[in-house]
Order: structure tokens, then sequence, then C-alpha cells
């Protein structure tokens, strides 16, 4: 087994992490109405850490993420970076949204620079890092384009571009590359994944995909049904590994089979959740 | 094999030669419907070539009206030169909408981004909305006297809060996404707004721009109804009360061009500012 049970919130996990979620929770509304997305939830997320969470849709992965993002205030409990509460959205935590939140009135360049002029860097030198890392992510030839010009992979890179040109601590991620296709999928997988090791950047990745999960991940979250607590998490090894055939092995498949297999209880337990309502 | 022969024509033309060529037929067909149309105004009032199937007095044929434009354009109407009358219509409608656009679109940038703001000024414009503006047209004389003052007030009174109304949805609805992107880049409040808002909102500011304009030239004829004695829409509305049926079709071509002409004038300044209209 190339997984193994692992618990994100032991006392040696805590001190120093770079993301700490305590007994948050959250829900919408007030009164008969109200839901509840998020079950008290904890976990710590140490620097360069990959963590994947997965959970059956509705489970509130994105409210998790809207919360860490600063985008949302939590109804009880905190999440907190480097020790501080975090209040509101800030330039540390870089978001790649699923899609459609790239800038259309700006050329590709500018839409990666935008963040460190934002932040005072003088916008000769935000553009010329920004055609860097438009290098980085191989799309050194659509810098002047427009982003409505380039495929729905295309404008992904575009968006991971401009995340990472805060150089932020960490990067937050729902659904990055569930519009895609496989192949796509693929090939963006690789590539995030050769960015997170060269630049060990901190990153929270919430998916869809079991695969993505095992085929990225340092820790996976397991996502109970809404009102979402975390079911059960693990520590992956596969995304240390160099061969690009790792999912066709049978220590990926079993391990697949594990997770799909708790997923699946959760999934007919928010079916018959969802019946009820 | 013909029919092989033109798909391999068609292969080896590239996109924008293609839709080079169905501009030019699509602007083609737009012609022939014009001279359709013109044709048979020249026939059924014969331009003098043969009986006219509808008297002059209802439908004066082409020559007519021409040399009616050429009568006023040599002597002018009721004493001023026919660009007299042009003019004075086209100031009081320029005056109006530059001045709902320049207070306008950034009131209604405001509405959008300010909830109690909006709390507060949203409602009586909303509630005016309804109101037939030429209702008002008395009301408007009394208060801003029979000079140029009431004519503007009465164009801008239906203009107003369509470009306010449309800046504020434009606003609202800029996408949460986008403001958040933007937020977790660092960018201030300030910069939100200019970078992001902003442009964003611009799409639908310019919608609003257009419906307002088709509207604002309507209106021009209410305003010119009364209390004047000069205006391209009182030369008409005047020599209808002779019958000069000539003198008036002169009068509403004048108004259409000028409407049409306005119309290209901002189609073409969006199509240069906002290129990523629609494009979501
Ligand atoms: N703004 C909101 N107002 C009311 N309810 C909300 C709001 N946002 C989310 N919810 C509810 O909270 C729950 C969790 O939503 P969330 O979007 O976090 O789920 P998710 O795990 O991201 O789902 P998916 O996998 O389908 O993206 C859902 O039941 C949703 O209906
Ligand atoms: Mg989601």
């Amino acid at each position: 087994m190339r997984i193994e049970p692992f618990d994100l919130n032991g006392p040696d996990r805590r001190d120093g992490a770079k993301l700490v979620v305590e007994q948050l929770s959250k829900s919408f509304g007030s009164g008969a109405s109200a839901v509840q997305a998020l079950a008290p939830l904890d976990l710590s997320v140490r620097t360069s850490d990959f963590l994947c969470v997965v959970g059956p849709s509705g489970c509130g992965k994105t409210t998790l993420l809207n919360i860490v993002g600063g985008f949302e205030r939590p109804t009880t409990g905190r999440a907190l970076i480097d020790g501080r509460a975090i209040m509101k959205p800030g330039r540390e935590r870089g978001v790649v949204f699923q899609q459609g939140a790239l800038f259309n009135w700006m050329s590709v360049v500018e839409n990666v620079a935008f963040g460190p002029r934002a932040c005072g860097v003088p916008a000769e030198k935000a553009r010329h890092d920004a055609r860097g890392l438009l290098e980085l992510v191989g799309l050194s030839g659509f810098a002047d384009r427009y982003p409505y010009e380039l495929s729905g992979g295309m404008q992904q890179r575009v968006g991971i571009a401009r995340a990472l040109a805060n150089d932020p601590e960490i990067l937050l991620m729902d659904e990055p590359f569930a519009a895609l296709d496989q192949q796509t999928r693929e090939l963006l997988q690789e590539e995030i994944r050769s960015i997170w090791r060269r630049t060990g950047k901190t990153i929270l990745w919430i998916t869809h995909s079991i695969e993505e999960a095992l085929f990225l991940a340092t820790h996976i979250v397991v996502m109970t049904a809404r009102p979402g607590r975390v079911k059960a998490s693990f520590r992956s090894h596969f995304s240390e590994s160099t061969d690009p055939l790792i999912a066709a092995t049978p220590e990926f498949t079993a391990a697949k089979r594990e997770i799909v297999g708790l997923l699946r209880s959760e999934a007919q337990r928010a079916q018959s959740l969802e019946a009820a309502v | 094999m013909a029919h092989s022969k033109a798909l391999e024509q068609i292969g080896g033309l590239d996109e924008a030669t293609l839709e080079r060529r169905a501009d030019r037929r699509d602007r083609w067909l737009t012609a022939v419907t014009f001279l359709v149309l013109f044709g048979i105004w020249v026939g059924l009032t014969g331009s003098g070539l043969w009986e006219p199937f509808i008297k002059p007095l209802f439908l004066p044929s082409p020559v007519a009206v021409f040399e009616a434009f050429q009568r006023l354009l040599a002597d002018g109407y009721q004493g001023r030169s026919l660009a007299h009358h042009v003019g004075i219509s086209f100031y009081r409608f320029a005056t109006a909408f530059s001045f709902c656009i320049l207070i306008g679109v950034p009131l209604g940038l405001l509405l959008g981004m300010s909830r109690p703001i909006r709390a507060v000024i949203e409602p009586p414009i909303q509630a005016i909305r309804p109101v037939p503006k030429l209702a008002l047209l008395p009301l408007f004389l009394i208060w801003f006297g029979i000079g140029n003052l009431s004519k503007i007030v009465v164009i801008a009174a239906p203009v107003f809060p369509i470009i306010v109304i449309s800046a504020m949805q434009a606003v609202r609805s800029v996408s949460q996404k986008k403001i958040q992107a933007a937020q977790a880049l660092g960018a201030s409040t300030l910069t939100v707004f200019r970078r992001v808002v902003l442009p964003a909102s611009l799409p639908g500011i310019f919608t609003g721009i257009r419906v307002a304009l088709s509207i604002g030239v309507t209106m021009l004829v209410g305003a010119e109804l009364t209390a004047t004695s000069e205006g391209i829409a009182w030369m008409a509305l005047t020599a209808a009360e002779y019958l000069s049926t000539d003198i008036v079709l002169v009068g509403v071509l004048i108004m259409a061009i000028m409407g049409y002409t306005l119309d290209r004038i901002v189609r073409a300044l969006e199509a240069h500012l906002v290129h990523w209209s629609g494009k979501d």
C-alpha cells in the first residue's frame, strides 16, 4: 500500500503548520431554512504539503476553500495562516478558480502582472517577471493575446501563472482542471507537480478525481457528506514516484479502491439526505 | 466531381477570407433591401414618369422630396436656415445626452457599488421610470420656461434613468469570482474598482447608452412639439399642419439619419473599447 492512514491533527503537526483549520463550521441562512455546509472540521497543513480534499458533491469543499481564501467568514472556529487568523483575502494565499476568473479586458501578460502591480511592483518589472512565469507554464507565445482567445487548458495555465506571480506561501485551488478534457488534464497535472517540486509551495487542492488526488497529493482528506467533516485522512506516496504510468500499478488501483469505497458510502448517505429534504 | 471541387476550394481558403466574403455578401443583401424599398417608393409615386398610385399629399415622390430639400437648403424654413434647425435640435439632444452620460454613468457605478446609497437613490429613480415623460412636458414648461432648458430636460428625463440603471446593473452583475481573484492578488478596493469592476461593467454601460440613444432621438420630437419655433422636429410638425408632406419627409429623413449615425458612432466606439464584450 502506498497510502496509509494518517492523522492530520497530530500534536507534532499543528505547531509551526502553515495552515491550521480549527473546529471550523459554516452555516448558510438562519432559522428553519439554515443549511449547515461544514461541520466542525480540523486540518493542519505544513509547508510544502500538497493536500488534496475529496468528498461528495455539496459537502462543503468550496465553502472550506472560500473561508481559507478569506472570501467568507466561518460560523464557528477559525482558520489560521502561520498562526494568524484569516480575516480577508491576502496576497500570501494565491487562488486558482475552476474557470472564468481571468480578466478578459487585459492581455495574458497583464493578467499575470496584475498581482505584483497591485502590490506596488513597477509595471515594467511586473510585466518582465510575468513573461518569465508564462514561459514556466509554456505560454510564452501567447503573452499578448487576450484570455478569451485561449483554450480552456491554456486559460487555466494563465490562472496558475497569475497566482504564482505574487509568490504566495500557499496555493488554494478549487477543482482547477475539472472543466478540461482528460489529456489536457493529465498534462497539466504533470506540470503542476513539477512546479510544486521546484517551488516547494504549500498547496490546498480540491478535486472530484481520486486519480488526480493520488497522483498529486502528499496528503489526502476524504470528507463526509454535508455537513462536511473529515471522514478519513491519508499520507500518500504516489506523488514521489517519477513513473508516468504509476496509475497502472496494482498499488495505485488498491489505493483508489479504498478511497472509492469511502466515498461511495458517503455519496449514498448524501443522496438519502437530499431525498429527505 | 463538381461538388468535391467546390469543397476543395472552400478548404483552401482561410477563415478570414471566408468571413470577409460573408461580410461582403451581407452588405450587398442589405443594399438590395434598401434599393427595393426605394424602388417601391418610386413606383408608387410615379416620380413624374407615370401617374402616382398614391396622392402626393400622402406620399410625395423621391424627386419631390429632394426638391423640397434643395428649397430648404436655399431658402431655409420660416426665416431660419435648415442648418440652424438641425443645429438647434442637435444642440438640445447632445446637451441632454452628454449630461446624462457624465452624471448618470458615475451615479450608476456608485449605486452598483454601495448598498446604502442604492437604498436611498434607487427607489425614487425606479418610481419615476414608468411615468410617461412626455406627460411632464407642461410641468417642465412651467418650471424651466419655454427656452431650450425645458427641451433638454424632456429629452434627459427618460434617458437619465436608463443610463443610471444600466450602469448599476452592469456593476452588480460583475462576476464575484473576478472580484475575489483580484482581492486574492492583493488589490485594494480602489484597484479592484478601477481595473476590474469598471472594465467588466463597460459592455453593460454601452448597451444602456445605445438603448437610451434611440429613446433620446424619439424624445426630440416630443421636446419640439410646443413652445418653440425652431428645430428639425418642429419643422416637420408645423409642415404637417400645412400639409407640406415633402417637408415633413425631409425632416423625418434627417432625424432618421441623425439617429442612425449616432448609433453607428456608439457601436464603433463600443467595438473599439470593449473588445471583450460577450466573451465570458
Ligand atoms: N452562499 C450560499 N448560500 C446558501 N447555501 C450555500 C451557499 N454556498 C454553499 N451553500 C450550500 O452549502 C453546501 C456546500 O456547498 P459547497 O459549494 O461548499 O459544496 P462543494 O463540496 O464545493 O460541492 P461541489 O463538489 O459540487 O462543488 C451546499 O449544500 C450548498 O447548497
Ligand atoms: Mg465546489
